[in-house]
């Protein structure tokens, strides 16, 4: 096993996007996401946090940790552009604890991409709104299209995705 | 009872949280992914599986959560940058320091520098964070 000179063309899932590809300022549309109690469960175990916040005894509402809110927009990338890349910076501000139950409308928008130390960037926001229309959350990411340089010529074959599962 | 109230002062330094990760920790399924698999990590460029980004930051997350509680689930911002990539078998310790207050609408947001060091002491994730508290005692 020897480690990549060349940057990813197509991987099981289809070709990768380019960063000629990516349309800045394009939506990427809207899902619902239902935060149930399994969500708020795994979340915990994957940080494993059990703070009663995320547990409450005698019958107090569970929320669910922030940080739960990574995926959808993730997903909304992958549903449009097959990235793999690196998830590179993270910016969000939780305004409404999220309770179990609760259905979130997640959409999404690339707002930018950019080249720096020869490598690709793009940069996308979303935003969760509950039922009623509150915003709940807003998030503002960097992803970057490869760890190899772009002088790297784009013809290896990959194994891992971008389009994954839409589950935690 | 969280570690930040309104006195806490400019320069405190927020509890450590630490974890030494294992391959196993982003395993999912039997998906070979760059998290979990050595040459689909390599077609990448990478020389070992990287960890799951939102995963490592989670150390800091519980740290500000036990800081702030519920000032951090509503109110509560951060802005990360992943500089380096964190390995599946790397031990990681996050990190904080208080750096400033304000008011922001009749409580008190503390603004924290953070990051996460892994063994070697390179911050492989920093950033600053923040979170409300009560103004009144």
């Amino acid at each position: 096993m020897t480690t990549a000179k060349a940057r990813v063309l197509e991987d099981a899932k289809g070709r990768r996007a380019t960063f000629d590809d990516i349309a800045v300022g394009q939506t990427l549309g809207q899902m619902e996401w239902q935060i149930t109690d399994e969500l708020i469960d795994l979340q915990c175990q994957l940080d494993q946090d059990f703070d009663p916040l995320f547990f409450p005894q005698q019958g107090g509402k569970r929320i669910a940790p922030p940080q739960i809110t990574y995926r959808p927009p993730r997903w909304l990338i992958s549903r449009a552009y097959n990235v793999r890349g690196l998830f590179v910076g993270w910016e969000m501000e939780s305004f409404r604890a999220i309770e179990a139950g609760t259905t979130l409308s997640v959409s999404g928008k690339i707002i930018d991409k950019y080249v720096k130390k020869e490598r690709e960037f793009i940069v996308f926001e979303a935003e969760g709104r509950d039922a009623a229309g509150h915003l709940v959350f807003r998030t503002r990411r960097i992803h970057v299209l490869d760890f190899v340089e772009r002088s790297a010529p784009r013809s290896e074959a990959g194994i891992d995705s971008g389009i994954k599962p839409e589950k935690i | 009872m969280s570690v930040l109230h309104k006195d806490t002062p400019v320069g405190f330094e927020l509890p450590t949280i630490a974890k030494k990760f294992r391959l196993e920790d982003f395993k999912r399924a039997d998906e070979k992914t760059i998290h979990t698999d050595y040459e689909a990590a390599a077609r990448e460029g990478l020389p070992a599986p990287v960890a799951i980004g939102p995963q490592v930051a989670a150390l800091l997350f519980r740290q500000l959560r036990l800081c702030f509680g519920n000032g951090w689930i509503v109110g509560g911002k951060w802005n990360l940058s992943f500089r380096r990539p964190v390995f599946v078998t790397d031990f990681c310790v996050a990190r904080g320091v208080v750096a400033k207050t304000e008011q922001e609408d009749g409580k008190l947001r503390i603004h924290c520098d953070v990051w996460i060091e892994n063994q070697d002491g390179n911050k492989v994730i920093a950033g600053t964070a923040s979170g409300l508290v009560p103004l009144a005692a």
